[in-house]
């Protein structure tokens, strides 16, 4: 819609023989933007993605990525794309070097380039010292770094990467997403998750997919605020005071609906946790009110169940 | 055009290369063809008994056994990358479906060259004992390398109808015997004296002037028309994708 928008996807619907996989998809990609494709299994993520990187076709609808008709000049869209898809594909007998040198030949890189940039990717995503390995030899978080080394080689101007981090360990987790964050620096980045927290983490948008339709598109804050009616709140004293005294307290703070107690704990730090449902946020009254009463207040944060109770309000009932 | 191709075909050439498959292929290969040129199949075909400088028994019998060794080699060439999702990846690269076909026939073309170079010990034999006629030697080497191109494609084909190796090779096997019997034999069946139009659709008949030592332009695009073909049905089948 704005002038800056690198892809826009119009009305996309793709049935297979007797599934309507998307029923009219309609989003745009900002540059520059890492935008977070969001959805259940089976919700039409990874299909909306097969048919960005032309490798299967909408039954109708239309992309167009920098102003080209993806259905007009596919081989010319594909090139400014670096695709990582689910599971990430790779040829396991091959070694690093010579299948990232594979890439770059197919991308039409001469010797000299494609040796320069395999280096410099090769550092960027932290695969310099397994270039001589075989593929199939390396660990998940190798692999997934090997796919997206592939998926940059050529300094694409847009990324899609279906849930590039799906199947990692939580260290890799961490190692791959901050990686992502760094590409969103210089590259448009689709990345497609159901892992909310994930999205949050990594994303400046996020379109919602659920049953073939976008529920929802917008930031973070957009999204949130869709739900701001209702802020849950969690909040953990080290009290003298007994629970029912407590909630009590809380319960009488302005703008609080609810005050229960959710569990008492003993280590390390004697505590009780409420969980405390207000109309706005009042985390800096609750705050002035432990102080005041002689709590000591060991956790005060804004549950962030905010985006999930989105999620599931959107995706559940719909 | 051809960079990406050669590019596929020298990924593919490697792929086979090292993996076992080829090794044994072209090894049965050089066995086969090899008991089959001294030994034949009847005493009268026996070469050390006919001791004729002639290369004929080669030519006879390579095509039944890169009939049954090709399949075995072009099973894995889009099959594999099927099940193991790399053709998602080489297919979005920006290269097109006739670009990724006629890269993988000529990785296969690859090992088709190995396998032939292998029996180049038997011309060599034949020229140390005897005067050979050297025409119908390098006919019946063009053939092979028309008939053995013409098995890869069709085995090509049937590897990318599914993401299953064996099920492609049975295929490919099923398709290289029949198109090198069966246009022969059922010809025969059906005719006892075939109309020359249906000879000429026999792989034998096609191949026979081959051997003879004739490099028939006829013959050449028979084959090519064959190759032609599969290549095309191989490519629409990569395509299927889009509208399925």
């Amino acid at each position: 819609m704005t002038a800056q928008s690198v892809i826009q996807v119009r009305d996309l619907v793709k049935r297979y023989d007797t599934k309507t996989a998307l029923a009219g998809v309609s989003f745009d990609v900002n540059a520059g933007e890492i935008l977070g494709l969001l959805g259940p299994n089976g919700a039409g993520k990874s299909t909306s993605m097969k048919i960005l990187t032309t490798y299967l076709s909408a039954t109708s609808g239309q992309i167009k990525v920098d102003g080209i008709d993806l259905a007009q000049d596919p081989v010319k869209v594909r090139a400014m794309l670096g695709y990582l898809p689910e599971s990430t594909p790779l040829y396991t007998d091959m070694v690093v070097r010579d299948y990232l040198v594979y890439v770059g030949e197919m991308r039409g890189f001469d010797k000299a380039t494609c040796a320069k940039r395999l280096a410099e990717v090769a550092a960027t995503v932290g695969i310099s010292d397994v270039l001589g390995m075989v593929i199939g030899t390396l660990s998940k978080g190798y692999r997934q770094r090997v796919g997206l080394a592939q998926a940059m080689l050529h300094n694409p101007k847009i990324l899609i990467l279906d849930e590039p981090t799906s199947g990692l360990d939580p260290n890799q987790i961490v190692e791959i997403r901050n990686l992502i964050r760094d590409l969103g620096k210089n590259h448009t980045v689709i990345l497609s998750s159901h892992n909310l927290a994930e999205v949050r983490q990594i994303c400046d948008r996020i379109v919602i997919i659920h049953r073939g339709k976008v529920v929802a598109d917008g930031t973070l804050d957009e999204l949130e605020g869709r739900v701001a009616h209702t802020h849950h709140l969690v909040v953990s004293l080290a009290s003298t005071a007994t629970a029912e005294a407590v909630t009590k307290g809380l319960g009488g703070l302005p703008q609080v609906k609810t005050v229960t107690v959710s569990h008492t704990a003993a280590h390390p730090v004697a505590h009780t946790t409420y969980e405390v449902e207000a109309d706005a946020d009042v985390r800096t009254q609750i705050a002035t009110w432990a102080q005041q009463q002689g709590h000591t207040l060991v956790e005060l944060r804004r549950k962030s169940a905010d985006l999930e109770s989105i999620f599931q309000s959107l995706t559940l009932e719909a | 055009m051809w960079k990406p191709i050669w590019t596929i075909a020298r990924r593919e050439m490697s792929a086979t290369f090292d993996s076992p498959i080829a090794y044994i292929a072209a090894t049965v290969f050089l066995v086969v063809t090899g008991l089959l040129f001294f030994f034949g199949v009847g005493g009268a075909d026996d070469w050390f008994v006919a001791r004729e400088a002639t290369l004929r028994p080669l030519f006879e019998y390579a095509p039944w056994v890169l009939a049954v060794i090709v399949p075995a080699v072009t099973m894995r060439l889009i099959a594999e990358e099927k099940k193991s999702g790399t053709l998602e990846l080489l297919v979005t690269l920006p290269v097109t479906d006739l670009q990724i076909v006629l890269g993988k026939l000529l990785g296969g073309m690859g090992f088709l060259a190995v396998a032939l170079a292998l029996t180049l010990v038997f011309p060599a034999l034949v020229m140390a004992l005897g005067r050979p006629d050297v025409g119908a030697m390098v006919g019946g080497y063009v053939g092979l390398v028309l008939i053995g191109t013409t098995f890869l494609a069709l085995g090509l084909m049937t590897s990318t109808w599914t993401h299953n190796q064996i099920v492609a090779f049975i295929l490919g096997l099923l398709l290289c015997v029949f198109f090198w019997t069966a246009t022969d034999a059922l010809v025969k069946v059906a005719f006892t004296d075939p109309p020359a139009a249906l000879q000429l659709l026999s792989f034998q008949t096609q191949f026979a002037s081959f051997a003879r030592g004739v490099i028939d332009l006829r013959n050449v695009l028979y084959f090519l028309s064959i190759i032609s073909v599969a290549v095309v049905a191989s490519t629409y089948s990569l395509q299927s994708r889009h509208w399925k």
